[in-house]
């Protein structure tokens, strides 16, 4: 089941949403977060939901801020796989 | 309403035969190990153990004993010999079976899920056809609320900070006997000017702050950015270039960093490379001050042109450098989930309205005010006759500098040292436009003095300033309606800051034989594309290297160049 999630991802055309995955594999959604959750501490799939400065600080205005960078803002909640390329 | 139905039956969880002999075997022998036992429940060690959780690992060694460690590592060895490397994706993934088996069984769901406000408002806003609109009508409102609400307070502001302020500080420096020389014009001509005429714009970005705060946390900010993503992944880019992008209508330099996100260098090269022309926070005090001088009626709606122009531009350019020099991917696929809507809660949208101007303040005391002191020293300093500190402008060192720069902009309609001065220091901050603008032509237009300043008291001051803002409250509220199109306010024909306003329109008049509007639209195209400032250059570098930086120096100057000759040449062409 594990690697069905992963497959899926793989072999979708653009954007997926979780309620399309789940519907698609026909998983809970609540055990489809766990097994994304899982992946994602695996390192095989990324997960970002804020745009922020990715911790820039030479230069970076955020540096005088202790709450991190002021100008990020809420994005969307994005999965995707993670790319052995660096 | 029941959206669901649940029964339960005993169910008997097991994993598959080999780990289960693993499992048992190991368990026993923690049972059998008090330092092991008292610690930690045996079974649960063990397949945390097999899952390879290195922590407890360690412990098991420690607490266990070379003995368990050696029985611990055969049994590792016999799985691996099965599982290969994913025993503990094995162990997981036979969980998960266990718990889809027993919700397939016991959870009954309608055949349709059911449809949530959030969905019902989504169908809308993030429709394929609908959804570019919406996002343009919004960002609409949002400038003009920039521009109308706030431009009354703009006004008073500057008319508080060139007036009474200045007075006071003039009088302040007179009880140390340091008025009507180099000191005073220092103070009142360099920092008041430069670093006043650009704290006037507070309020506009007081406004813009707080309309962004209430997009962010109402929700819709993660659906412009879904649409904004849908609009780049059709032209070809990569899709969470997007996140970077939107950071980059605050600031330009955290949005460079934030390509870090991106998992490949070429795609954060790319996205490091089309930043810098989303208009960044920085910029929008110079839309309004030469938006509210050469189209009161209509600033608003050129400030949403230069938004949308600097979106338009970094869409076409993202294109058309995939196409060429990045070679263009096949799309990574993912997943993509927008949060529900919420309503915004005070707290939030204050703390991000002050944290966001609170930097903006802090610049203007720092770089903005050290740039400031240069372009005073360099206006004081006279080329040929004068004096130190009294000299006329045009006769001064920072207009010989700034003639240098000047035959670059001359086709582009706005080729004079004041415009051309201002842009180069623009690149240390783009405030600084503002303030060296202010400088420059306020040291022309600043000797008419503020109405009534000589028989001012402190108390006209108090009960000015304070009438002042009345009014400026007043002339808010009335704005509010001609948002949704209903004018209750007449179009200035003048701004407050007449005299400022006067020598910028005279400059642009004269530098484009008499099309000063068309010039003011060249400059503001150019103001939006051209490199935002060092401390972006530096992260550039910083990020990518010097090769890169020089092409995104060199780039987007061309580009500004080009775009700029292009509104000029072309509306001369149209309507000269």
């Amino acid at each position: 089941m594990l690697y069905q999630v992963l497959e899926v991802i793989e072999q979708a055309n653009g954007s997926v949403s979780l309620a399309e995955l789940s519907q698609q594999l026909q998983i809970e959604p609540g055990a489809l977060e766990g097994m994304i959750a899982f992946w994602v501490r695996k390192g095989r799939l990324k997960e970002a939901t804020i745009a922020g400065c990715g911790g820039g600080s030479r230069g970076c205005i955020c540096g005088a801020y202790p709450n991190g960078c002021i100008f990020s803002a809420a994005g969307p909640r994005v999965i995707t796989l993670a790319s052995p390329d660096p | 309403m029941t959206t669901l139905e649940m029964s339960f039956h005993q169910a008997l969880f097991r994993y598959p035969p080999p780990i289960e002999t693993e499992l048992n075997r190991l368990a026993e022998l923690f049972a059998q190990t008090p330092a092991l036992a008292d610690a930690y429940p045996p079974r649960w060690l063990a397949i945390q153990a097999l899952e390879g959780d290195e922590t407890l690992i360690s412990d098991i060694r420690t607490l266990g004993g070379p003995a368990v460690a050696a029985a611990l590592e055969e049994s590792l060895n016999r799985l691996r010999a099965i599982y290969g490397d994913d025993l503990d994706v094995v162990l997981v993934d036979q969980r998960y079976r266990f718990v889809h088996t027993i919700a397939t069984q016991a959870v009954r769901r309608p055949a349709t899920p059911p449809v949530t406000l959030s969905d019902r408002i989504d169908r809308v806003v993030t429709n394929r056809w609908l959804g570019i609109p919406i996002f343009l009508v919004v960002m609409w409102v949002v400038f003009k609320l920039t521009t109308d609400v706030a431009a009354p307070f703009v006004d008073w502001l500057d008319s508080v900070l060139s007036g009474p302020v200045s007075r006071w500080i003039g009088a302040l420096l007179g009880l140390f006997g340091a008025n009507g020389g180099w000191v005073e014009s220092l103070v009142i001509d360099g920092v008041a000017a430069g670093v006043g005429g650009v704290l006037a714009f507070v309020p506009v970005l007081l406004t813009l702050y707080f309309a962004l705060a209430l997009l962010e946390d109402s929700g819709y900010m993660a659906r412009a950015a879904f649409v904004m993503d849908r609009l780049m992944r059709a032209l070809g880019l990569h899709g969470k270039s997007f996140l970077p992008m939107i950071v980059g209508f605050g600031c330009s330099v955290p949005a460079i960093y934030a390509t870090r996100t991106l998992d490949n260098r070429r795609d954060r090269i790319l996205t490091g490379l089309l930043v810098p022309f989303m208009s960044c926070s920085a910029r929008l005090p110079v839309y309004v001050l030469i938006a509210m001088i050469f189209f009161p009626a209509h600033a608003g709606q050129v400030i949403f042109g230069l938004y949308l122009t600097g979106i338009v531009v970094a869409v076409g350019v993202g294109a058309l450098l995939q196409r060429t020099l990045f070679h263009r991917q096949p799309q990574a696929p993912f997943v993509l989930e927008l949060p529900p809507y919420r309503m915004p809660t005070l707290r939030n949208v204050w703390q991000q309205m002050w944290e966001r101007t609170s930097s903006f303040i802090r610049k203007a005391g720092t770089i903005i005010l050290a740039t400031s002191i240069v372009v005073w020293l360099l206006l004081a300093i006279p080329i040929g006759e004068g004096e130190f500190a009294d000299t006329p402008v045009d006769q001064s060192a920072f207009a010989a500098v700034a003639n240098a720069a000047t035959p670059v902009f001359t086709p582009l309609g706005f080729g004079r040292w004041e415009t051309s001065g201002a842009l180069v220091t623009g690149l240390i901050a783009k405030e600084v436009v503002v303030g060296t603008l202010a400088q420059v032509y306020g040291g022309a237009a600043g000797d008419e003095g503020a109405p009534g300043d000589e028989a001012a008291t402190l108390v006209d001051d108090l009960t000015g300033i304070a009438g002042g803002f009345a009014t400026a409250v007043g002339d808010a509220v009335r704005a509010l309606p001609g948002i949704v199109g209903i004018n209750l306010v007449e179009a200035e024909e003048e701004p407050a800051a007449e005299g400022l306003a006067t020598a910028i329109r005279t400059g642009f008049m004269a530098s484009s034989g008499g099309h000063g509007a068309l010039a003011a639209l060249a400059f503001l195209v150019f103001v939006l594309l051209y490199t935002p400032c060092v401390a972006a250059l530096a992260a550039n570098r910083h990020e990518f290297g010097t090769p890169w930086m020089l092409v995104s120096l060199f780039g987007q100057f061309a580009i500004a160049w080009l775009a700029a000759f292009i509104v000029f040449r072309g509306g001369l062409m149209v309507w000269g």
